[in-house]
């Protein structure tokens, strides 16, 4: 047994009201602690609302400004995932999840997509991170995060447990969408992320930790449904939609293993022969050779 | 498929196409907790809207009710003299269904002293006698925003917007007259979704049943003015809008072309009324432009 507690923190964050959300987060990083959690899971932007806008840059903070450190320190003898706007020393803004362990800043995901169709306008504001990285951490495990967008391309979650990550995190800002009658949980945009979900948790052969937003920005309502699920691809938790609040779920860690014995696709991958194909389409889309989907 | 149908009656209340079916458990859910954010974020209570005894602001009433309590609400009945007593009675058959507050105020002085009437000319000149149905129904639109922003005041509450998304599409509005609010919870809703979640929340059938109408003169209803069913229409414009389907495929899915593009016509004509007026682009940052914030945001609520 590997027992882990996991804490997700289905907030609703202010919007560019980052005392107020620095203030909710010592909040539950204290009472996570309290209920025994190893791991506390924030959402996208929870440190600063989602529909910023110009606003982004007022709450732009560098990873190791006193109110993150501040973060860092109340999660001593937990790891903490939060989500905030980071500005780089060149000012570029990024939309950022930082692991917190141990008072300090452990690693820092820059989010890679950046979804600019449809409902969202973000790379008119962000800049889009460069790098996709698992991160050892305290739990004795490899951790991938990963922000919202970056779940609906499915080169994240496969490099990040390539990587060596046995637990995936997502933070999400979800705005609900598609009330359509017809879907499994009565939202359209739930119903598809429950379906990656499960798919790269089995995939991936990965414990998978989504953590959503509720509340509303703006026109936007973010549907919550914060989930964990298990290496076999089934959910160990599943949170109400819409409602905030602290859940916990006890998972056992030593289930990747098990199920990475039984069912040994990471071992199976080809990570040379996907390397040279995704060259090839580089190439291609860049111009330089045929191919490449133009 | 057909909806809201009852043990006792046999008649389904209306007729729901199947692709319009809404989840209203989620649908009540997200539009109580958007009546509250917004409220919230503007640093208010209190809610205030006109209650025409039509279906559309009657499932706003009841949706504002179950989010905040029928007692922080305030309907406004705004009858002018050839409005239907019909209309009257279910607009209190609403107030009475919900317990909210409710006020009286008749808007035919203020149309009449525009326009004039028996034969006296008002203050818009000798020609306001012979005003159109067009310039007396808009009149009388932003007669009652005119109301219900004053009432805003008095009674401290934002005013909420009972616009569905059919009328918004096709320009079946008065600009800055009924589409003039501070937030609308069911402007993304059509018609045929209206009558779904007005029968889930239990609006009054009668409202629910009856055919829909501008109520600007007696026995006018939208869809002989408009010509076409509200099921209908809302067809074409989901697959129109929401899907992207072109107008050769909703002609290949068996919808008349005569229709459909008439349709098309009127969705385009009509874009003017469902954006914020254009600025000349002058300065280094202008609004709506590259200035762009959050309509709420620190500093934003009322204090």
């Amino acid at each position: 047994m590997q027992p882990l507690r996991i804490a997700l923190a289905q907030i609703a964050p202010r919007l560019g009201d980052l005392e107020a959300n620095l203030a909710r987060h010592h909040e539950l990083i204290a009472a996570a602690r309290d209920r025994g959690a190893g791991l506390v899971v924030f959402p996208e932007l929870g440190l600063t609302g989602y529909q910023l806008q110009d606003l982004a840059a007022d709450v732009a903070m560098r990873p190791d400004d006193p109110r993150i450190l501040g973060l860092a320190d109340a999660a001593r003898g937990t790891s903490v995932v939060v989500s905030f706007v980071e500005e780089s020393g060149d000012h570029r803004l990024f939309i950022a999840a930082a692991l917190l362990e141990d008072g300090a800043v452990r690693h820092v995901h820059r989010k890679v997509f950046l979804p600019t169709y449809g409902l969202f306008d973000e790379r008119r504001f962000f800049a889009p991170g460069d790098t996709v990285r698992a991160t050892p951490s305290r739990l004795g495990v490899g951790l991938g995060l990963a922000v919202c967008e970056d779940f609906w391309h499915v080169s994240v979650p496969q490099v990040l447990a390539m990587d060596g990550a046995h637990l995936l995190v997502n933070v999400s800002s979800s705005p609900g969408r598609d009330l359509a009658s017809t879907h499994e949980v009565g939202l359209g945009t739930a119903s598809s992320w429950r379906t990656l979900m499960r798919t790269y948790a089995q995939l991936t052969t990965s414990f998978v930790v989504f953590c959503n937003r509720v509340g509303v920005d703006e026109s936007l309502s973010f549907w919550g449904g914060s989930e964990v699920i298990g290496p076999t691809g089934s959910p160990a938790f599943v949170a109400p939609m819409f409602e905030e609040g602290l859940f916990t779920c006890d998972i056992d860690l030593g289930d990747v293993r098990r199920e990475r014995i039984a069912l040994p696709l990471l071992r199976d991958e080809r990570p040379e022969l996907v390397a040279r194909e995704w060259g090839r389409l580089a190439a291609g889309r860049a111009g330089l050779s045929e191919g490449g989907g133009r | 498929m057909s909806g809201g149908r009852g043990p006792i009656d046999p008649e389904p209340m209306f007729d729901l196409p199947p692709e319009l079916a809404i989840d209203t458990g989620v649908a009540r859910r997200v539009i109580a907790e958007f009546i509250r954010g917004q409220l919230r974020q503007a640093g208010f209570e209190r809610a205030v809207l006109g209650l025409s005894g039509g279906i559309d602001s009657a499932l706003v009433a009841f949706l504002v009710a179950e989010a905040i309590g029928p007692e922080r609400l305030l309907c406004v009945m705004m009858p002018y003299r050839t409005s239907s007593p019909a209309s009257r009675g279910d607009a209190e058959a609403v107030v009475a269904a919900l317990g909210c507050a409710s006020e009286l105020v008749e808007i035919t002085a203020m149309v009449d002293g525009y326009f004039g009437a028996g034969g006296v000319p008002g203050a818009g000149g000798a020609d306001g006698l012979e005003a159109s149905a067009l310039r007396r129904g808009n009149f009388m639109a932003r007669m009652r925003m005119a109301t219900l922003y004053d009432r805003s005041v008095t009674w401290g509450g934002l005013v909420v917007g009972t616009g569905n998304k059919t009328e918004s599409l096709i320009g079946y509005t008065t600009l800055f007259g009924d589409s003039a609010c501070a937030f609308n919870p069911i402007g993304d809703l059509y018609k045929s979704q209206i009558r779904q979640l007005s029968a889930a929340l239990g609006v009054p059938e009668a409202v629910i049943r009856k055919a829909p109408s501008a109520d600007l003169w007696p026995g006018q209803t939208d869809e002989t003015e408009a010509g076409f069913s509200y099921p209908v229409l809302d067809r074409v414009l989901f697959w129109r809008v929401d899907r992207r389907r072109s107008a050769d495929e909703l002609v290949a899915m068996g919808f008349d072309r005569t229709l459909v593009d008439r349709v098309d016509r009127m969705v385009a004509g009509a874009e003017f009324k469902r954006q914020v007026p254009p600025i000349a682009k002058l300065g280094p940052r202008t609004a709506g432009v590259d200035y762009l914030y959050p309509r709420r945001r620190p500093g934003s609520a009322r204090t």
